[in-house]
Order: C-alpha cells, then sequence, then structure tokens
C-alpha cells in the first residue's frame, strides 16, 4: 500500500513539475476553463433574466446543483481526466504492453501518471460559484452538510466509473475520439433540477445511471429537500464505479496487441 | 472556363477522397446519432418546463423553441468544421510546406475536404437525427422557407470556415494556437446562439452581436428555418436577413484573406 502511495505522489510531483515548465499554456488553459465555468450557468441566468423559472426552483438553488456538477467534475478530472485519451493513444498505437509490463497495477498506473493538474481551475470555478449560491439560501444545517457530503462523494464516483467505462470502451472503438461525447449527453441530465424531466428519465438519472447524485441530489441535501428514500440512490453510485473498474479491468484482459 | 472545370474536378476529387477516408470511420458520425438526440431531449424538457403557463419568451412559443434547437442541432451537423485545427497541426509539424507544392492552395483544399467531410455528416449525422427529430419527438421540422433556409445553411456553412481558418491561421505566428482556439470555442458556443436564442440576450449584446460573425453561424439560419428574424431590435424579411448574412460572409472572407496573406509572408517551412 505505502508503495501505491509513494508512485501516487510521485507522479503528482511530476504533473505539477510539467504544468510549471509551460507555465504559459497551464495558465492560458485554467483561465480558459474558470472563465469557461463562470459562463456555464449562463443559460440559467438568462432564462430567469426574461422573467421565468424551473418550477420550485430559485435562481441561487439552480445555480447551487450547477456549482456542485462543477466541483465535482472538476475533483474526478484531476484524478481521473486523463485516463481516456491516455489509454485510447495507447490502444490505437498498440503501446498498451509497456504498461502491462510494469510491475504495478496497470489501471492504477495509468490513472496516476494521468493526474491532470489543469482541472483544479475546473475545482475551483465551481467553488467560487458554490460560495456565491450557498450564501443566498440562507441557513445550513449541520446534518445537511454531513448528507451533502455523502452524497458529494457518491456523485464523483459516478463521474469516476463514467471516465472508467468511456476508457473501456475506447479498448474496443479503437481512436474514437468522440466516446466523451456520449458521457457528456448524458451528464447534461445531471445539470438542472431532475422534477422537470418524466418519472422514467428521473429513475434512470437516479438508479441506473445515477447523474442525478452528480448535483441534484447533494443540492438537495443542502437545501434541506432530500427524502429517506433518496439516500438509496448512493448505494447505485457505487456500484456504478465498482462496475467501471470491472468493466476496464476486463477490457485489459481482453487487449490484444500489435508488437508495440 | 477550362480553369473553372478543372478548379470543379479538384473540388470534386478532394471532396470524394475526403469522404471515402472519413467512411473508414463512420462509426464516429453515429455517435451524433445518441448524442444529438439526448442534448435535444433535456432542452425539450427544460424550455417545456420554463415556459410552464408563459404562452411566448424572448419572442418566440414553446413550438417555435423546441424547433429552433431543433434546427441548430441539425445545422451543426451540416456546418461543422474543424479546419483551425487541421491548419495548426500542419503548421506545427512542418507538413503545410507540401501544399506549396500542390496545385491548389491550401484555403481551396481545406473548404473542399470540408465538403466531403461534411456530406458523409449528412447521411450518417443529419438525415438519423432529423428522422429521429420528426418520428421520435414529434417535432414538425419543415422549414418556414426551404430555398431561404438552404441559402442561409450555405453561408453559415462557409462563415463557419472562414472563421475557423482565420483562428487556424493564427499558428503561424504562434505556433501552437490551442489557446486560442478553446477560447474562440468557448465565446462562439455562447454567442453563436446554439445554447440559447440570443434574444434573451441584454439589448445592447444583441446589438453587438450583429458585427460579430458568431450570430451568422447558428442562430440566423435557425431563424431563418423558423421563419422569423429579429435581433437587437432589427426585424427582418427572409430575404433581407439572408442578404445581410451574405454581406457578413463576404466581410469575413476579406478578413480571413488579408490574414492569409501576410501569414503566407510569416511561413518559414518549418521541417523541410
Amino acid at each position: 500500500m505505502k508503495k501505491y502511495v509513494d508512485v501516487y505522489k510521485q507522479c503528482m510531483y511530476s504533473a505539477i513539475q510539467t504544468a510549471s515548465a509551460y507555465r504559459m499554456n497551464f495558465i492560458v488553459s485554467s483561465l480558459i476553463t474558470l472563465i469557461g465555468n463562470i459562463l456555464f450557468p449562463l443559460v440559467t441566468l438568462l432564462i430567469y433574466r426574461a422573467g421565468t423559472s424551473f418550477p420550485g426552483w430559485s435562481l441561487y438553488e439552480v445555480l447551487l446543483i450547477q456549482s456542485i456538477f462543477t466541483m465535482s467534475s472538476g475533483l474526478s478530472s484531476l484524478v481521473f481526466g486523463g485516463l481516456l485519451w491516455t489509454t485510447m493513444s495507447h490502444v490505437r498505437e498498440g503501446s498498451f504492453e509497456v504498461i502491462l509490463l510494469r510491475p504495478l497495477n496497470p489501471l492504477f498506473y495509468i490513472v496516476a501518471t494521468t493526474f491532470s493538474v489543469e482541472s483544479v481551475g475546473l475545482f475551483l470555478g465551481g467553488a467560487a460559484l458554490f460560495i456565491f449560491s450557498a450564501m443566498h439560501i440562507g441557513a445550513i444545517s449541520a446534518l445537511a452538510w454531513l448528507q451533502f457530503a455523502g452524497m458529494f462523494l457518491a456523485g464523483t464516483a459516478v463521474l469516476a466509473g463514467l471516465s472508467l467505462m468511456m476508457a473501456a470502451m475506447s479498448f474496443k472503438w479503437v481512436g474514437n475520439s468522440r466516446i466523451s461525447e456520449l458521457a457528456d449527453s448524458v451528464l447534461h441530465v445531471g445539470k438542472y433540477p431532475l422534477p422537470i424531466f418524466p418519472k422514467a428519465v428521473q429513475a434512470a438519472a437516479t438508479l441506473i445511471i445515477p447523474v442525478g447524485m452528480v448535483g441534484y441530489l447533494p443540492a438537495s441535501a443542502l437545501l434541506g429537500r432530500v427524502q429517506a428514500g433518496d439516500f438509496i440512490a448512493i448505494l447505485p453510485c457505487f456500484v456504478f464505479l465498482w462496475a467501471g473498474i470491472w468493466v476496464y479491468r476486463h477490457m485489459i484482459r481482453l487487449y490484444e496487441g500489435v508488437g508495440g | 472556363m477550362n480553369r473553372l472545370r478543372h478548379n470543379w474536378l479538384i473540388c470534386r476529387a478532394v471532396a470524394e477522397v475526403t469522404y471515402k477516408e472519413w467512411s473508414a470511420y463512420r462509426t464516429h458520425s453515429l455517435v451524433s446519432v445518441i448524442v444529438g438526440p439526448v442534448y435535444f431531449m433535456v432542452q425539450y424538457f427544460i424550455w417545456t418546463a420554463v415556459y410552464g403557463g408563459q404562452t411566448t419568451l424572448g419572442g418566440l412559443d414553446l413550438q417555435q423553441m423546441i424547433r429552433y434547437f431543433g434546427a441548430t442541432a441539425l445545422i451543426g451537423y451540416l456546418i461543422m468544421d474543424f479546419a483551425d485545427w487541421n491548419l495548426s497541426m500542419l503548421v506545427r509539424t512542418g507538413k503545410f510546406l507540401t501544399f506549396h507544392l500542390r496545385p491548389v492552395d491550401h484555403r481551396s483544399f481545406a473548404l473542399f475536404q470540408k465538403l466531403g467531410h461534411r456530406m458523409l455528416g449528412f447521411l450518417f449525422e443529419f438525415l438519423p437525427c432529423l428522422l429521429i427529430f420528426i418520428f421520435v419527438f414529434g417535432i414538425d421540422m419543415r422549414p418556414a422557407s426551404l430555398p431561404w433556409t438552404l441559402v442561409s445553411v450555405l453561408l453559415a456553412f462557409l462563415m463557419n470556415f472562414y472563421v475557423n481558418y482565420t483562428i487556424g491561421l493564427t499558428s503561424f505566428w504562434l505556433v501552437q494556437s490551442g489557446g486560442i482556439r478553446s477560447a474562440f470555442l468557448l465565446v462562439s458556443g455562447i454567442f453563436s446562439g446554439a445554447l440559447i436564442p440570443l434574444d434573451f440576450f441584454p439589448h445592447w449584446l444583441q446589438v453587438t452581436q450583429l458585427f460579430l460573425p458568431f450570430q451568422y453561424i447558428a442562430y440566423m439560419p435557425a431563424m431563418v428555418f423558423t421563419g422569423h428574424y429579429s435581433l437587437g431590435g432589427l426585424e427582418l424579411s427572409l430575404p433581407e436577413a439572408v442578404g445581410m448574412q451574405a454581406a457578413a460572409v463576404l466581410v469575413m472572407f476579406g478578413c480571413n484573406e488579408l490574414v492569409r496573406r501576410r501569414a503566407m509572408k510569416q511561413f518559414t517551412a518549418v521541417g523541410a
């Protein structure tokens, strides 16, 4: 275990060193990510500015959902952000064997070596919006914070699971750079209050691909709107992460190298 | 006449080759058959909820709004372009040099490539998604005026290409234009009207959009499709709107030509 912690620490250090070698690129990328996040809730702002709303949700409550979604994406992207592209590149070039030869778990090795420092901008942008919207929704009880923490963690697990499944898909769908769009489109549901969708979509977004846990349910916890039944949705999130790990490892076993 | 025929033959050959080349990756295009309807479905429910009891928002009723998003999605498949990325890659790797030896300039080559690539997009993205929108979502996807919509989409196709190509030309100075490209994609995504109709923006920002290229890429063709164009207090009939779009494309072409000539002087053939 200590070996894995040391390797991960070393990889994080390398990623930071690399980022500082290309400082301007790092600063520009982080700034664009940050600005992109500030503009992300623009649609919501414009909708409310036009004098209408998502029924039953105030502007700051919707912004809270979207900020939590962004923070969760930032956190997941920091750890799993480079997984898809690195896997895809190795599979396309037939160089995955090099990873299999390392004296480490291959999944752990790829995750550790693709630590994405630039995703800090994504997390910070979300955090800034979170503080801003949380300040406008009134007092939040300690219990609500606790419920939020548990659900936020579960939501991040969903994103990690999705990253793993997309990366696993690249073993079979070789070189398809649009795989990530599949995940992005599904995640789009998680950026808005779930009750605006039909019951079937709500059920799928809570139990099958639990994207509702990425923004909506943690925000509901902070707003004191969760029901006891909502906590059941935490379980599928971790099942989803486990499924992602299982599928990825299974696809490694199916990998057929071309000589490296 | 011979020159025209010669150019047509080059255009056809490049477009055909690109079509065949990308046909090998047609499943890439098929991703849109899942992604497009999912995005559309989300927009559908967002706007159905937002309209609630209201009859119009931003000058559009709910049906027009749904048709607007359907149109922007479908037009996106017809005009999609990555000439900026391609040009940037050619400059960075030095492969741009080979285009100085070819009997066609790179801009025309890239435009013909885009034609071939989008023909594939028409078959594997546009048509399946159109059928899904009509038969699954039950959306009326008949344009208010087919001829004006076709002209407007063609102009949007050219505008998107010239804008992207100009962004790509910055690589001649910056070598790595990834930052500018990302920034442009961000701004374009918001101000083209693909996320939300521009009528929702503050008045001053709507007026500003009249002088920027973004609205001519998605908002204007989508509004021509719905049969009603207005922005920043300016109401135009369909022929007037398309005329304004044509003028904007000409201006953009002029800007692109200017930057291209300067860029060619800047080119140092790295990798030769």
